[in-house]
């Protein structure tokens, strides 16, 4: 049974929105197609790349596999929310100085991931933080450079925790 | 490019003052065109200090962008931040050529260098013309102009240029700038697209949005990656429209061939409609098995090409000391973009733009034009940034087949493939495979070297030319299989031969093409003689070398690893760790015979191998690269740490699996698995300095090496040569047991027959036509005008919702269209197809005319209205147990729904169960229930519990089994288990497999949210009942637990919890590696969200396959449902596979998810039948 289309409010980077659709539908197009939001990018639809991460409360979502209907009343943040170019998040900007990306398409996937994982475990090892990353692909082979920032990342921030 | 907020083109270049530009002219422009029609710009300089330049290749995440801007601003003695760079677009850049071979900084940028100098020195002459002074006093540092000796301020560009529009002919040729002055050239330099990329805000082609865009879809034939012979283009028989009928916001299904195409409003009700569509396709013939490459390419028709031919190698050949005759085999790999690819298309009157990801803008532009008939010139293509390809993904395919759908529908249209769209049809890098003859003469001298090298490929045509017939289905043959077909050692004797081969599969150049299997064979081959000879491989290399630069490479690539000479494999050993040491070195040649040399690679790989599991890990590369002069370091670097990440994943896990009819089988990375954080070698980069030597192409060296260092390392480590990749758990297993090769996979069945229940309903088929016949048993009750919903209270009426819910009327009274109560819901039954009714208040088609005592009489007797029998598939035997002031209720509810007007449709049963009288014998039989006795001495909970669960709940009419005339049993065999729709009800009582007994509180949990954490989630038939109990108040909820969990024996909840931690420990991804197919098939498709113990919180995280229910079952059914149908549950939704995985993938699935997950479990029997009824079914 399809259930019928209706309308779901989205709270997207601290913004409401409503958007209409059928309640399976996944939250990825939303966010792609009725609110504009580029960064997560849809790679495989079966939630087996990563390339779609949002955060919901907190948690990382893959959003090609995502439900609108669950995503309702929570608070879904996409790469756009975390910072932007002239004012990037500490963790995008570990990202920038760790030049970790090539063709970028999964990137988002590994910042939101990174973002996720750092919050509940700050200062991970390296070992900690490949397994973080371990259901995320790239093929580009930027692996070296995203585990450097994410540990660039990790390090700042604990510096930042000891001033 | 932007000015004022407008866009600056290539035409507004031509036509404005104040410029310097470097110009050629435009490729097929007519030689009177006006300038901006017939002039290409390589290079411009404004008086407002902008720097634009303009190269036809594209970045394809390489960092090209930003070296070619460092090139331009080195010779131009600008800063870097000046330089705009505008790439691959046709309105704007020259043409030249795809981007390919890594010859982007090797051969095109020089026009753009060479231009920088023309501006340069023409600037030198304006200046030296405005202060009256030689050129040689004049000076430009930093794109500031001025006297050497600084007498006076420096040159403003805009009083230098003033409004002249100064057109330099491109010169043929120039003098560069010393290396020794060069400050920005060999300088590592950050790329300028990261910020953007890591920030969200580069627009990627997928990312394109025009006003008006429509969202397509593609339906691709069945010949998945066949793209040459007789069928190709001829299959499609039908496409049955009507099937998409009820998704909203189609616009349009386009056919032309076997082009099949849906336009819709909306993404995802395109993607919908594709997997909706019907669609009838001719079966066609198998070309070749390509389970079996070495085989299939040894048969595969072939021109044979000498390509050298020195010494007298049969002579050599028959006085060898010691002779190695050896073969060696590459599989197939995808280049696996990480995302599908995506175009957008705008097919006007006028002409059409299209926004690709292409990395061949031109070529793109000339197939559309053949496709539409549209002249060249009046197509643009605008290439922006897309998911890295590596050689050739569906980008080309994709912009043609918008392009088709927005001529269908005059719109712009974005057209995504699907992941199993880009897995299937993405020309392949070609499987290959080299024999060699070969061997040791007199003191260990190289003697003798017979290559043969057969390599299956073409440029992979668009595929819309194909499918449409604009161009012919055979195959071509691309002369491509020669790329480093050269050895890179003095062999005395030498013949290479290469052999020219149509696809096979549809397949183009992937990274390292041919040269990376001609590499494995070469440097394989010269480290089995290094062992022959007694010599250490590295030193054996350097005695038979010629090339000084190749030396010295692997001189410092071998000190720099802390190479020990030795001799023969070393197997050191930790306990089951095998150790060891390869190294291989190679130039990539590439281009038409004899070809191009680019950077020179080295690789030192150190493996450990686990002899017990075959399993390889690759520890450490230290890799070595001669790049010449680099542009910027930093970039080289990044692009060698990739190609080692991507060649080990090539090494060590791919290869395409095909099915019987050579169609591609892997449709995802479950199926085609490739290198995760975790199995990343640590990489050592060695950068050659040569700044004095021309740049080199760097994009794909450095994968050269990789398959030799790392099975010279396996044969360190192991003693064991493997000459067939990948080198997976299960071969190098097989080789380290001396089975020289693996068990093919069995020979499926191409037809199979069909289900016994199928068999049994064709028996009684004969009858089917009767089912609409109805006898009127009982008295018929009058119609009456539709009560006016007012009369019942709003307390009434919103009891009846919740009894209504409870009861999931909408569940089966609700059509695929989604309008509730409106019936047209099928149900299979073991007796035929019933057809739900509608129950809306409508008097023509609904119940809106039926009093409520012919509502009571359907729900508690089963008899319509008219006085006919109702099917018990309607369970009027559970709902005979409801209280009157319930039942008031329901009918209170049902009256104030809307009315619809929608006829029944009959239904479909077999003889007997046809005959609706013979019913009326089936209820004296079996309908004897009535309003159920409380039970004093249960609680208050338990007897409300009971009344829900078998009154409206009617949880026994799935979850009982039936008997032969399909009524539920009951006694000892209450809520035992049973079906419904093809799933299995599992048992609720003490009867439930589940590992852990279902108590109160987990009952609860599913019931409320549709998940208990110890057994799993709702799914199937059961999600919408879930879905509908979200309406019942939690007391009801929690009486039905209370009164569940009284049939079953609970654990305590310490020892449930013990158990399901034991359990949790025991099944958790330590203990299992991905040591066969099938396990990194469930690592690639489920464990991303069913493994367990992660550290990062994920909000899809799906049950613990350890506990669940359907994994413990007695057959597959629900399991294989699951993987097929996918579905949602209160806290998720798992996505169908049914598109991505094909039966046996689906049934390996299965058999690893039950022995790993319920390891005390026997093995299920039958699940291959199981796949294909499950398959059956939702067709």
């Amino acid at each position: 049974m399809t259930r019928p289309a209706r309308s779901f409010a989205l709270r997207v980077n601290g913004v409401e929105h409503r958007v209409e659709g059928e309640p399976d539908t996944p939250l990825l197009f939303f966010l792609r197609n009725d609110l504009a939001l580029n960064s997560p990018k849809f790679g495989c639809g079966l939630g087996e790349c990563g390339a779609c991460t949002v955060l919901l409360d907190g948690a990382t979502a893959r959003a090609c596999a995502y439900p609108v209907r669950l995503a309702e009343g929570r608070d879904i943040v996409t790469l756009e929310g975390l910072g932007t170019t002239e004012a990037p998040h500490p963790i995008q900007q570990a990202f920038i100085d760790a030049q970790a990306a090539q063709c970028g398409y999964c990137i988002n996937g590994m910042i939101m991931t990174a973002k996720a994982f750092l919050d509940v475990k700050p200062q991970p090892s390296e070992i900690e933080v490949r397994e973080a990353l371990r259901y995320n692909l790239c093929r580009c082979g930027t692996h070296v450079e995203i585990v450097q920032a994410v540990m660039l990342a990790a390090a700042r921030g604990r510096r930042r925790e000891g001033s | 490019m932007t000015q004022g907020g407008r866009p600056l083109t290539r035409r507004d270049l031509l036509t404005q003052g104040g410029l310097i530009i470097v110009v050629s002219p435009r490729k097929h422009a007519p030689a009177d065109a006006l300038p901006e029609e017939g002039l290409d710009i390589h290079l411009c300089l404004t008086a407002d200090e902008r720097v634009i330049a303009f190269c036809g290749h594209v970045d394809l995440g390489t960092g090209v962008r930003t070296a070619l801007a460092q090139i331009v601003a080195e010779e131009l003695d600008f800063p870097f931040a000046a330089v705009e760079m505008v790439l691959g677009d046709t309105e704007q850049t020259p043409d030249q050529g795809p981007t390919i071979a890594s010859e982007t900084i090797q051969v095109t940028a020089i026009p753009l260098r060479i231009a920088a100098t023309q501006i340069r020195r023409e600037l030198v002459a304006l200046a030296a013309a405005a202060l009256d002074c030689p050129d040689e006093e004049i000076d430009i540092l930093g794109g500031v102009v001025s006297r050497r000796d600084k007498a006076g301020l420096p040159l403003c560009l805009k009083t230098l240029l003033g409004n002249q529009r100064l057109l330099l002919p491109l010169a043929e040729k120039a003098d560069f700038k010393p290396v020794e002055r060069h400050g920005i050239v060999g300088r590592p330099i950050e790329r300028v697209d990261i910020p953007a990329k890591i920030t969200g805000q580069l627009t990627y082609v997928h990312d394109v949005r025009v006003p008006n865009m429509l969202h397509g879809r593609v339906v691709r034939p069945p010949y998945a990656g066949l793209d040459s012979g007789d069928f190709v283009g001829h299959c499609l028989l039908t496409v049955e429209r009507d099937s998409i009928a009820h998704i909203p916001g189609i616009r349009a299904v386009v056919v032309e061939g076997d082009f099949v195409g849906v336009v819709a409003e909306r993404e995802e009700q395109a993607a919908r409609a594709a997997e909706a569509l019907v669609t009838h396709w001719k079966d066609f013939p198998a070309p070749a098995d390509l389970r079996d490459v070495e085989n299939a390419l040894r048969k595969h028709p072939a021109t044979a090409r000498r390509l050298v031919d020195e010494g007298d190698v049969d002579a050599a050949l028959a006085k060898l000391e010691t002779r190695l005759d050896r073969t060696y085999v590459w599989p197939y790999h995808m280049h696996g973009s990480i995302g599908p690819s995506c175009a957008v298309a705008d097919v006007r009157q006028d002409g059409i733009t299209v926004w690709t990801g292409s990395q061949n803008p031109y070529p793109l532009r000339a197939d559309l034009a053949l496709l539409t008939g549209v002249p060249a010139e009046r197509i643009a293509v605008i290439r922006h940034e897309a998911a890295g390809c590596y050689g050739r993904n569906c980008a080309d395919d994709v912009a043609a087949d918008a392009v088709l759908l927005s001529r269908a529908v005059g719109a712009p249209v974005r057209v995504q493939l699907t992941r199993e769209q880009e897995h299937l049809w993405e020309p392949k890098g070609a499987g290959q495979l080299m024999d060699i003859a070969g061997g040791l003469g007199p003191g260990g001298s190289l003697a003798a070297y017979d290559f043969h090298t057969r390599y299956p490929s073409n440029a992979a045509p668009t595929l819309a030319l194909l499918l449409t017939g604009r161009i012919p289905n055979q195959p071509a043959t691309l002369k491509m299989g020669d790329r480093t077909a050269l050895p890179p050692y003095a062999y005395e004797n030498m013949r290479v031969t290469a052999y020219d081969m149509a696809p096979i599969v549809r397949a183009s150049w992937l990274r390292g093409v041919s040269a990376l299997p001609n590499v494995f064979a070469h440097e394989s081959y010269i480290d089995e003689l290094a062992h022959e000879a007694g010599v250490d491989p590295v030193a054996f290399r350097l005695r038979h070398m010629t090339d000084e630069r190749a030396a010295e490479l692997t001189r410092a690539t071998a000190k720099r690893a802390g190479w020990q000479p030795h001799v023969g494999p070393r197997m050191d050993s930790d306990g089951d760790i095998l150790r060891g040491r390869g190294f291989a070195q190679a130039r990539y040649v590439h281009g038409n015979w004899p070809g191009v040399g680019a950077a020179w690679a080295a690789w030192v790989a150190d493996v450990a191998v686990n002899r017990t599991t075959g399993e390889v890990t690759v520890s450490r590369v230290t890799v070595g690269q001669d790049t010449g002069m680099m542009i910027n370091p930093a970039g080289v670097q990044h692009q060698i740490h990739g190609n080692v990440v991507q060649s080990t994943s090539r090494v060590l896990r791919e290869e395409v699996t095909f099915s019987d009819t050579t169609a591609v089988a892997a449709r995802e990375w479950g199926a085609y698995p490739v290198l995760t954080f975790p199995q990343l070698p640590a990489i050592d980069v060695m950068l050659m300095e040569r700044q004095h030597e021309p740049p080199l192409g760097a994009g794909e060296s450095a994968s050269v090496p990789s398959a030799a260092a790392i099975a010279n390392a396996v044969f360190d480590a192991t003693g064991v040569r493997f000459r067939e990749l990948p080198l997976t758990p299960e071969r190098v297993l097989a080789g380290l047991n001396g089975r020289p090769v693996l068990p093919k996979p069995p020979q499926a069945k191409r037809k199979r027959g069909l289900g016994f229940w199928s068999k049994l309903g064709g028996a009684a088929a004969a009858a089917v036509t009767l089912a609409a016949v109805s006898f009127p048993l009982a008295p018929k009750i009058a119609p009456i005008a539709r009560p006016d919903p007012s009369t019942w209270s709003a307390a009434t009426i919103e009891r009846g919702r919740q009894l209504a819910a409870l009861g999931a009327c909408a569940v089966c009274h609700t059509g695929k269209d989604g309008v509730l109560y409106a019936g047209g819901l099928a149900l299979e039954t073991p007796f035929g197809t019933v057809m739900t009714t509608n129950i809306t208040p409508d008097a023509g088609t609904g119940i809106g005319n039926w009093s409520y005592a012919a509502f009571e009489r359907a729900m508690r007797a089963g008899i319509h209205r008219e006085g006919s029998q109702l099917y018990p598939v309607f369970p009027y035997t559970h709902f005979a147990k409801t209280t009157e002031a319930d039942m008031q209720a329901l009918y209170a509810f049902l009256m104030s729904q809307p009315a619809v007007s929608r006829q029944n449709e009959p239904s479909q049963l077999t003889f007997p169960f046809n005959l609706r009288p013979l019913m009326a014998l089936w209820n004296l039989l079996y309908n004897r229930d009535t309003e159920a006795k409380p039970e004093p001495a249960r609680s208050a909970d338990w007897n409300r519990g009971r009344y829900l669960v078998d009154g409206l709940g009617h949880c026994s009419a799935c979850h009982s089994p039936r008997n032969a005339l399909g009524a539920v049993k009951a006694g000892p065999a209450y809520l035992t288990g049973g079906v419904a729709e093809g799933w299995e009800a599992p048992a609720l009582t003490a009867a439930s497999r589940a590992p852990i007994p279902w108590g109160e509180a987990d009952f609860y949990a599913y019931l409320r949210t549709g998940h208990s954490a110890r057994h799993g989630t709702a799914s199937g038939p059961m999600a919408p009942v879930v879905e509908e109990f979200k309406q019942l108040p939690d007391a009801d909820i929690r009486a039905m637990s209370v009164y569940l969990a009284s049939l079953t024996t609970p654990l305590p909840e310490a020892e449930a919890a013990a158990r399901s931690d034991a359990i949790l420990k025991a099944t958790a991804s330590a203990a299992n590696p991905g040591l066969s197919p099938a396990a990194r098939l469930y690592g690639g498709a489920c464990a991303a969200c069913h493994e367990t113990g992660r550290v990062v919180p994920l909000a899809n995280q799906g049950p613990a396959l350890g506990l669940s229910a359907k994994v413990h079952a007695e057959t597959p059914t629900n399991l294989v449902n699951m993987l097929m149908q996918g579905g949602g549950h209160g806290s998720g939704q798992m996505p169908a596979f049914r598109n991505a995985l094909d039966d046996r993938q689906i049934a390996d699935l299965a058999a690893y998810v039950r022995g790993r997950f319920a390891p005390g479990q026997p093995a299920w029997n039958g699940v291959a039948r199981i796949v294909e009824n499950a398959r059956a079914a939702i067709r």
